[in-house]
């Protein structure tokens, strides 16, 4: 009744997606062009102050997407680490809004 | 009741289990993302109060430098997510060279670590020096977080290492191999950790202008 289950762990790790080194290569180049992209845009966008900050956060968070997903194996992990960080990330945004609205009122 | 036997024992005597390690893994990095996460929300909250200090006090550091570094974690972390792939596909060698150049990165980021915070010392910005007591409140402050929180980030490089290095003593002694790598895996997701941070470290500091 369980004879399918009764796999070691070294089996079960066989039978695990193994990313190819293209793959963390293609990464690799993403992340670099995105590295270029937003110091670009601040070395030589000074006069779009305040549109530099939002979008320098917004690659930043667009580089940690990709290193989470592809090197840190989320994309082809078992969902529950999907799911445990975005808890997380939604935990940290809300304290992030609650302190900024507690010193945005002042 | 042999059908409770169901799972082997390793020869270890313990019960060897990859997928709990991971998660247990991932459970403290989410402490080390609260933790550097706090001090992200401290940053937000001096920068809201004192806007203008803090622009001028980020024209301080050198961009190039901090460019510089940025590439080499990343080729880093790709350098150790590549030796996951080699040891999985049996490749001990290529495994431990692989982590090697990952931990050459490491130490070229500190050196470069070293000279960026020496000359900020040179011209006394570390906190408690005469020029640091002598800035506009805003800026000291700039200081202050820029010190606690690349010291931070490079203490958990130089913890990152440690690790690495264990890694590449246990792949060489044959105590990693394709049929057991979790070690392997756990040092890249820390290592992969320690580059998230400074990925939003880098454009806090060095580049909102």
């Amino acid at each position: 009744m369980r004879e399918d289950q009764n796999k070691t762990p070294e089996n079960k790790q066989q039978q695990l997606h193994i990313t190819s080194y293209k793959e963390h290569f293609s990464t690799l180049a993403a992340l670099l062009l995105l590295t270029v992209i937003t110091v670009a845009i601040s070395v030589f966008g000074a006069d779009l102050r305040s549109l530099s900050v939002f979008t320098a956060l917004l690659i930043a968070t667009v580089k940690v997407i990709v290193v989470a997903y592809y090197f840190m194996h989320l994309k082809y992990d078992t969902k529950i680490y999907t799911w445990l960080v975005l808890i997380v990330v939604v935990l940290f945004v809300s304290f992030t809004v609650l302190t900024s609205i507690e010193y945005l009122n002042r | 009741m042999e059908h409770t036997a169901g799972f082997s024992l390793p020869n270890s005597g313990h019960n060897r289990d990859a997928e709990a390690s991971k998660m247990g893994m991932w459970l403290f990095l989410f402490t080390e993302l609260l933790l550097f996460g706090g001090l992200f929300i401290v940053y937000m909250v001096y920068r809201s109060l004192n806007p203008e200090a803090f622009l001028l006090a980020s024209f301080e550091l050198d961009v190039t430098l901090g460019t510089f570094n940025t590439v080499v974690l990343l080729v880093s972390s790709m350098t150790i997510a590549m030796s996951i792939t080699a040891i999985q596909k049996g490749n001990s060698k290529l495994s431990i060279q692989l982590l090697v150049v990952t931990l050459v990165a490491a130490t070229v980021f500190l050196i470069v670590k070293y000279f960026e915070w020496s000359s900020k010392i040179h011209h006394g910005l570390f906190p408690g020096q005469e020029l640091y007591a002598s800035l506009p409140p805003g800026e000291s402050l700039f200081f202050f977080l820029y010190f606690f929180m690349t010291g931070l980030h490079a203490l958990h490089i130089i913890i990152g290492g440690i690790i690495i290095g264990v890694v590449v003593y246990r792949t060489r002694k044959g105590l990693i191999s394709s049929e057991k790598y979790t070690l392997t895996e756990n040092a890249g997701l820390y290592w992969h950790l320690v580059d998230l941070i400074w990925i939003y470290l880098f454009p806090l500091f060095y580049l909102i202008h």
